[in-house]
């Protein structure tokens, strides 16, 4: 655990409050205290056990987390394309059509969002201070590989206790462009082109035949947007909008953000021609 | 039934293996729907708290004021929501100590989203809805999974009949399958309009929303409440 | 998951003004993989006459070719076109003969007498039990948000034109929030002279 240590990482240490009352938190005070502690679970209790009764479609208390997915990222000639959808399912529900699927991570490092939205969202913030923290350690900004690698070993400690997360770190640094995948299972790959999630099935298709590493920007782009486009199309479980961003060389920039009914008319209007 | 016979002589059958869960959960219906405006935040919940097919009273709203101008909404285990809001008061109070002024809409919603994540291996069971005004003084409101992923949106319903509501709202506030009108935003007393008709139909069909609504309507100023009746069968 | 929810479904009817209006989405799909988007699930019964079924594909489409048979022998012996309240019970018959191995449909029928043209709408669940009503009834995977949407936009009395409009939002905004069903929709708006049939555009996704 050298790297986690030149982080100053201890394990299970997620502080994030410097309330007054620390010293004397007493028992009673442990839950209005949170954030001081640990996850707070009873004793003997397995979550994934205990919980899928929950959440099946019959049981009378339902507590669905939303789910359900189209995210990709793709290394290429000039940086690092990500594209994804926008939708949360609960069941076959739609919750929400406007989520926010892409994590800013800081200006050189985004990351996805596919499995627990929950999951995604608070431990790639837990990542961000991470990042931030070595950067005023070692006076440069940490590199994508460090990074994700971090994230890895977090979600790591927790293996089996029913996270669910598949996100791509993607970024920017000293050796060019970045993409890593990491699950909450501990894997961690790197390659020049991912998709997770529901829908990636589709998005591989279209992105495997028109993909090459010497994409103009533009290309690059569209191909991205259209490989969501068809997965939302063919999948249940993703749509809303295409949220669109670029990864260069002086840090990500936001593309676009365009609603799917709109794409769908205007690739038919193409294939009419 | 064949398989069921073979396990021992007719009449003389032992009991199969069974199994028991850890339950502590139920449900206590309850719905909420938040709306927000230009320089205002709308949200209401009806006040019937029930279990299974009986009414454990008819005068529980779910909506809880927490600061000067923020108000959440919280359904689903009532145990786990009474807990929550104590909590969420608790801290609030702790910030006020602390920084000597009110905590503000948005930093309630991001503690809160926290505070749910801290139980993400024992869920609190609540869907919480946060409305309120942002610091440049716009309505605004965040809802809530039950482990905390949350999100700003212009509106939102949330609770058992959330999925009647919520259709009729992108379709009344969001404007959604419509032409492309002159799309003017809502004043106060139409958004208020519209929450009172969505509740008044999730009243008709499902059975855990009923007796009254109560309207919050956040401003600069504070809250005000007005209620309307529902069906009370 | 269900069965019921297996291949995404969401069918509507209303009652107008010496009028019926019946709706349903295009989707048909194998849980959440889309395969067609011009799938029919409106079946035309009798010049006046419409039935929709949501619900197990094969089943839909088997349950329509039976209906026709038995009313084509209805309608050869009797030598006449069949009302609508027959037909419910024709349909409740089907189905019910299948009471413990039943047909995957809760179907939907809307009609104009054919003597009369009295308006008629009615569902049933997948056994047979028949539901008449005055006003609207839903059915299918996102029945929730279609009854939130009719309930409080229907009205009664309406004529042709305004029903189609209230009953193509309905059916466009609950589909927009089910998963399962969409991918556009197919009304038919049922008169006294003549019956329209249009297509929506919706969200593709």
């Amino acid at each position: 655990m050298a790297l986690a240590d030149v982080c100053g990482i201890k394990q299970n240490q997620f502080s994030l409050s410097g309330s007054a009352f620390r010293s004397d938190t007493s028992e009673l005070f442990r839950d209005v205290e949170v954030g001081s502690n640990n996850f707070s679970m009873p004793f003997n209790f397995d979550p994934v056990e205990n919980l899928q009764q929950f959440q099946q479609q019959d049981s009378k208390v339902k507590i669905h987390f939303d789910h359900g997915t189209t995210t990709l990222a793709f290394k290429f000639k000039h940086g690092v394309v990500v594209a994804v959808d926008s939708r949360a399912t609960a069941g076959p529900y739609i919750a929400s059509q406007t989520v926010k699927k892409v994590i800013e991570i800081n200006p050189y490092l985004l990351g996805t969002m596919a499995g627990g939205a929950a999951d995604c969202s608070y431990w790639e913030r837990v990542l961000a201070k991470q990042c931030r923290i070595y950067e005023l350690r070692n006076k440069e900004r940490i590199s994508v590989a460090a990074a994700s690698k971090l994230l890895a070993n977090m979600v790591y400690n927790y293996k089996g206790m029913g996270l669910s997360m598949g996100t791509m770190i993607c970024g920017w640094d000293k050796k060019g462009p970045g993409l890593y995948y990491v699950d909450s299972d501990g894997e961690r790959l790197t390659n020049n082109l991912f998709s997770v999630g529901s829908g990636s099935v589709y998005a591989y298709g279209v992105l495997d035949s028109g993909y090459k590493w010497d994409l103009s920007v533009k290309e690059a782009l569209d191909l991205g947007q259209r490989a969501i486009y068809h997965a939302t199309f063919r999948d249940a479980y993703s749509g809303g909008v295409v949220n669109l961003y670029h990864m260069k060389e002086t840090g990500w920039e936001f593309i676009s953000r365009t609603d799917t009914a709109e794409l769908h008319y205007k690739f038919q209007d193409e294939k009419k021609k | 039934m064949e398989v069921l016979n073979n396990r021992g002589v007719e009449d003389y059958q032992t009991a199969g293996p069974k199994q028991s869960y850890f339950s502590p959960y139920s449900f206590n219906g309850g719905s909420i729907l938040a709306v927000a405006g230009e320089d205002f935040a709308v949200i209401a919940s009806d006040s019937r708290l029930s279990e299974g097919f009986s009414i454990h009273t008819r005068d529980q709203p779910k909506t809880y004021q927490l600061t000067q101008n923020t108000v959440v909404g919280a359904c689903g285990f009532h145990g786990d929501v009474l807990t929550l809001i104590k909590v969420l008061k608790a801290r609030i109070k702790m910030y006020l100590h602390e920084h000597n002024k009110d905590m503000s809409s948005t930093a309630v919603a991001a503690m809160l989203s926290t505070i749910l994540y801290y139980r993400r291996f024992f869920p609190y069971y609540v869907y919480n809805i946060v409305a309120g005004i942002d610091d440049e003084g716009k309505g605004c409101v965040f809802s809530f999974d039950p482990v905390g992923s949350y999100e700003r949106e212009p509106y939102r319903a949330g609770g058992s009949a959330s999925s009647m509501l919520q259709p009729l709202m992108d379709n009344q506030v969001g404007f959604k399958n419509l032409p492309k009108q002159a799309r003017v935003p809502l004043s106060k007393e139409e958004v208020v309009k519209k929450v009172r008709d969505g509740f008044i139909s999730a009243a008709e069909r499902d059975i855990y929303t009923g007796d009254e609504v109560v309207v919050n309507i956040i401003t600069k100023d504070g809250v005000e409440v007005e209620r309307f009746p529902l069906r009370k069968d | 998951m269900s069965i019921m929810s297996y291949n995404g479904a969401a069918i509507m009817a209303m009652k107008g003004k010496e009028c019926v209006a019946i709706a349903a989405d295009r989707r048909f799909g194998i849980q959440a993989q889309t395969i067609n988007t011009q799938f029919d699930k409106i079946f035309e019964m009798g010049p006046k006459l419409y039935v929709g079924l949501p619900g197990l594909a094969t089943d839909v489409q088997t349950v329509a070719q039976r209906l026709k048979f038995r009313l084509n022998l209805y309608e050869l012996k009797e030598n006449r076109n069949i009302k609508p309240k027959t037909f419910l019970s024709m349909v409740s018959n089907l189905l019910y003969s299948r009471r413990f191995g039943p047909y995957f449909v809760e179907p939907v029928i809307a009609g104009l007498d054919p003597k009369t043209s009295e308006p008629f709408i009615a569902s049933l669940d997948l056994i047979g039990c028949p539901m008449i009503t005055e006003d609207f009834v839903v059915s299918g995977t996102c029945s929730e948000q279609m009854y939130g949407m009719c309930e409080t936009l229907y009205k009664p009395d309406q004529e042709p034109d305004d029903l189609f409009e209230t009953i193509s939002q309905c059916l466009l905004n609950a589909v927009d929030r089910d998963a399962v069903s969409g991918w556009g929709g197919v009304v038919y708006i049922i008169e006294k002279d003549k019956v329209t049939k249009r297509i929506l555009k919706g969200r593709m996704d």
